[in-house]
C-alpha cells in the first residue's frame, strides 16, 4: 500500500471526490448545528455523556460478566476475542454449524476492523450488505469511507453507473429515489433468504442482557429477524449499565451523528426468539472483542473508549473534508481514525495520520463525549518522536531550526530575509507558488506575509 | 489461557456502585415537553418532516376499519391487510378486508398496535411476542399503527415497559429513510414509505 502522502496526494487532486465528501459532510455538520442548537443543553449532556462512559471504562470487566450473565440468561451464547483473526474465527465457526451459504450483514464498522467481509469471503460464505452505502461499496469492491455514510465518496452518476452494471433489474430513471427503488428490490429477496444475520452494536445493556442497533433504513431488523441465527460482534467499550444510560447516549448520537433527534430505528434484541413469538432467530451469539481495546485502557486511551462512533469529528475536520477517508488507509478516517489506525495498524505504519492534523480543535468541540482528540494527537506524535520513527531529514530539519532558533540573532536575520523573500513572490496578498513547499501550495495559496516579522513590529511598538 | 481470561485479567479492579451509576442519570438534558398537553406534543413530532407519519383519530375500536379503509383508500390500495392475532385487533369486523397474518416479500400494508408513543421524539414503542411478530412492520409499504392516547407518555425513559424485557423492544421513529447517495434523502429505503397512527382516544 502507498504512504498517506501519496494517498492524500491522489484525493486532493480528485475534483469529483471533494464535491462528493463536501456534499454530505456539509449537509451533517448544518443539520447537526440546529439539532444542538434546539437541545435545552447539550454542553451538560455532553458532561453527562462522558462520565458515564469513563464510568464504564472504569469499571468494564464488572459490566462485562455482568452483561454476560444477563444475556446468557435471555437465552443467547456470549463467546469472547483478544483479536481480530479469533473474532473472525469465531463468526466462521458459528456460520459452518448452522450450514449457513449466505450472510445479510447490517452494518458494523467493528466488522470492518476485524476483517469480516475477508473473512467470510475465503469461507466461501456469501454476503450480502444490506445498508445501501455498504451494498453500493460492496458492488464497487471499496473499502468505506465514512463510519457513518460508507459511499459518501461515490456521485450519484456513479452509484447509477455500479447500480445499471450490477443489479437485475436497475432503474430506468436517473433520479437518486430511483437507484435507491433498485437496491431495494434487489436486496429484498437476498435479506429474506439469508441463512445467518450479522450485525454490530451500538450499544451492549449490562443489566437487561439486551444488544441495541439503530439505522435509518431499518435494514438491520430485515436482516437479522428472518435468519435462523443472528450474530453480534461488539467491541468489549460498547457496554452501558441500563437502559436508561443507553437512551442519553443516543439522544447524543444522533444528534451528534445526523442532527435527528432519534435514528428511525431503534431496537434492544434480547436473546433468541422466545417460546410462542412469530419470528425471529433460534439462536443469538454475541461475540465480544477486545483487539487492542485493554490495551489503550492501559496505555493512556482510554478516553477513546467513549467513541460512539457518530462520525462528526471527521464531519467538522478540514483535512477530512479535503481528502475524504480512503486516504487515511484504515478502518477509521478521521480525526476519531487518526487516534484509533496507530492502535490496529502500528504507529510505525500510520504515524503520519497524527502529523497530518491541523490541531485546530473542532474535533474535540463538537465530539459528544469530549473526546481531547488534538491531545491524543499530539501523544501520538511524540511517541513517533521518542520512538525514533520520524524520518531522518525531518529530524535533521527540527534539529537545524532548534540550532538556528537559539541563536536569537541568527533567528531574527533568518526570518527577516524570508519574509521579504515571500512578499516578492505574493500576489494579491497571496502566494500561489513558492519553492521548496509546491506540496502545500499545489492545492491551496499561502497567505502572503506581513511585511515586518512578528518580533520586528513588536520592537518598534514597544519604541514608539 | 482462554481469550476470556485473557481480557478480564486486564480488567481486574473494583465493582461498579450503583450508587454512582444511578447518579449518571439524575435531571437528564431532554428535549422539553408540555406533559399537560401530550396528545399535542406527540402530534406535532409526529408531522415533522423527519418523521412525515400521518394519523387519525377514532374513538372506539369498532371505528378501527372504517378508519384503515379510508386511509388504504386515499393511498389507491386495496382493502388487504397483513394484521398480526392479536385479540384487540381481531375482534373488530373486518368485512371487506382480505386479511392475513404472515407478510409476504411484498406487503402492501400491515397494522400492528404500539405499546407507548413517546412525545418528545414522536417515537412508537412495539415489543415482540406470541401476538406481535416484528416482520410485518418491516416489510410493509404501509405501516399502520394503532396507538391508544393513553399510551403516550412524556421522554423515552417512559419507553421500556418494567419487568422481564421481550426478545425485541423497539422504537419506531419514521419511514424508512437513506441519505447514502449524496446525502439526499429518500423515503422507503428498505421498510415502509408510509406511516400512518391511529390514534384511539377511548
Ligand atoms: S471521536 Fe467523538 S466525534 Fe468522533 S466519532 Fe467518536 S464520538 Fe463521534
Amino acid at each position: 500500500m502507498s504512504g498517506f502522502k501519496d494517498r492524500a496526494d491522489l484525493a486532493l487532486a480528485d475534483r469529483i471526490l471533494k464535491v462528493a465528501v463536501e456534499r454530505t459532510a456539509g449537509t451533517a455538520e448544518a443539520k447537526r448545528a440546529v439539532a444542538v442548537d434546539a437541545f435545552p443543553d447539550f454542553e451538560a449532556a455532553r458532561d453527562r455523556a462522558a462520565a458515564i462512559k469513563d464510568h464504564v471504562v472504569a469499571h468494564l470487566g464488572a459490566y462485562l460478566e455482568q452483561f454476560e450473565a444477563s444475556a446468557t440468561a435471555a437465552g443467547a451464547k456470549v463467546h469472547w476475542a483478544s483479536t481480530a483473526d479469533e473474532a473472525c474465527r469465531i463468526v466462521i465457526d458459528i456460520c459452518k454449524a448452522a450450514g449457513a451459504k449466505s450472510v445479510a450483514r447490517s452494518k458494523s464498522m467493528l466488522g470492518e476492523e476485524i476483517g469480516l467481509p475477508h473473512a467470510l469471503a475465503e469461507a466461501g460464505i456469501g454476503r450480502v450488505e444490506t445498508d445501501l452505502a455498504e451494498h453500493i461499496i460492496q458492488l464497487a469492491d471499496e473499502r468505506p469511507s465514512h463510519i457513518i455514510w460508507p459511499a459518501m465518496h461515490k456521485t450519484r452518476e456513479q452509484v447509477s453507473a455500479l447500480f445499471k452494471a450490477k443489479h437485475r433489474s436497475p432503474h430506468a430513471e436517473e433520479t437518486i429515489a430511483a437507484m435507491a427503488e433498485s437496491a431495494r428490490r434487489e436486496l429484498r429477496t437476498q435479506m429474506l433468504g439469508a441463512d445467518v444475520g450479522i450485525s454490530g452494536a451500538n450499544f451492549l445493556i449490562a443489566d437487561t442482557g439486551a444488544v441495541c442497533t439503530v439505522t435509518n433504513e431499518g435494514n438491520a431488523e430485515l436482516s437479522l429477524v428472518p435468519p435462523r441465527v443472528h450474530i453480534v460482534t461488539a467491541g468489549i467499550e460498547k457496554i452501558v449499565p441500563s437502559m436508561p444510560h443507553a437512551i442519553h447516549m443516543l439522544r447524543m448520537l444522533a444528534r451528534s451523528a445526523t442532527g435527528a433527534a432519534l435514528t428511525q430505528y431503534t431496537t434492544f434484541y434480547t436473546g433468541p426468539k422466545r417460546a410462542g413469538d412469530r419470528d425471529g432467530p433460534e439462536e443469538m451469539h454475541i461475540v465480544l472483542v477486545d483487539n487492542g481495546r485493554t490495551k489503550m485502557r492501559e496505555e493512556g486511551l482510554a478516553e477513546m473508549l467513549r467513541c460512539i462512533r457518530c462520525g462528526a469529528c471527521m464531519n467538522h475536520c478540514v483535512v477530512f473534508r479535503q481528502i475524504g477517508g480512503h486516504a487515511y488507509g484504515g478502518t477509521y478516517p478521521g480525526p476519531m481514525g487518526a487516534v484509533l489506525t496507530p492502535v490496529f495498524d502500528g504507529l510505525k505504519e500510520s504515524r503520519e495520520l497524527a502529523n497530518a492534523c491541523t490541531l485546530n480543535g473542532k474535533c474535540q468541540e463538537v465530539c459528544p463525549v469530549r473526546i481531547p482528540l488534538p491531545t491524543l494527537l499530539r501523544g501520538w506524535r511524540e511517541k513517533s518522536w521518542r520512538e525514533g520513527l520520524e524520518p531522518t531529514s525531518m529530524r535533521a530539519g527540527l534539529s537545524l531550526w532548534a540550532w538556528v532558533a537559539t541563536r536569537p540573532r541568527l533567528y531574527r536575520l533568518g526570518t527577516g530575509m524570508a519574509v521579504r523573500a515571500m512578499r516578492m513572490l505574493g500576489r494579491k496578498g497571496w502566494i500561489d507558488k513558492l519553492p521548496l513547499v509546491g506540496g502545500w501550495t499545489r492545492y491551496r495559496d499561502m497567505p502572503k506575509p506581513a511585511a515586518r516579522t512578528f518580533m520586528a513590529q513588536y520592537k518598534k511598538e514597544r519604541r514608539s | 489461557m482462554s481469550a476470556r481470561d485473557t481480557i478480564f485479567a486486564r480488567l481486574k479492579g473494583d465493582a461498579p456502585s450503583k450508587a454512582e451509576a444511578d447518579a449518571l442519570l439524575i435531571a437528564p438534558e431532554r428535549p422539553r415537553v408540555d406533559e399537560a398537553a401530550l396528545e399535542a406534543e406527540f402530534l406535532a413530532r409526529l408531522a415533522l418532516p423527519s418523521i412525515s407519519a400521518t394519523h387519525d383519530v377514532i374513538d372506539d375500536m369498532a371505528q378501527l376499519p372504517a378508519a384503515v379503509a379510508r386511509y388504504l383508500e386515499s393511498q389507491n390500495e386495496a382493502l388487504t391487510l397483513c394484521m398480526p392475532p392479536d385479540p384487540r385487533l381481531v375482534a373488530c369486523d373486518w368485512q371487506g378486508f382480505t386479511l392475513h397474518d404472515r407478510a409476504a416479500p411484498d406487503e402492501a400494508a400491515a397494522i400492528a398496535v404500539a405499546r407507548r408513543g413517546i412525545a418528545e421524539s414522536g417515537s412508537l414503542i412495539f415489543e415482540t411476542g406470541p401476538t406481535a411478530p416484528m416482520l410485518p412492520n418491516f416489510l410493509a409499504l404501509h405501516h399502520i399503527v394503532l396507538l391508544r392516547v393513553d399510551d403516550i407518555m412524556p421522554y423515552l425513559e417512559d419507553a421500556p415497559l418494567p419487568g422481564v424485557q421481550p426478545r425485541a423492544h423497539y422504537w419506531i421513529t419514521g419511514v424508512s429513510g437513506t441519505t447514502d447517495i449524496e446525502g439526499t434523502y429518500v423515503r422507503g429505503a428498505h421498510g415502509p414509505r408510509f406511516l400512518h397512527v391511529l390514534l384511539l382516544r377511548q
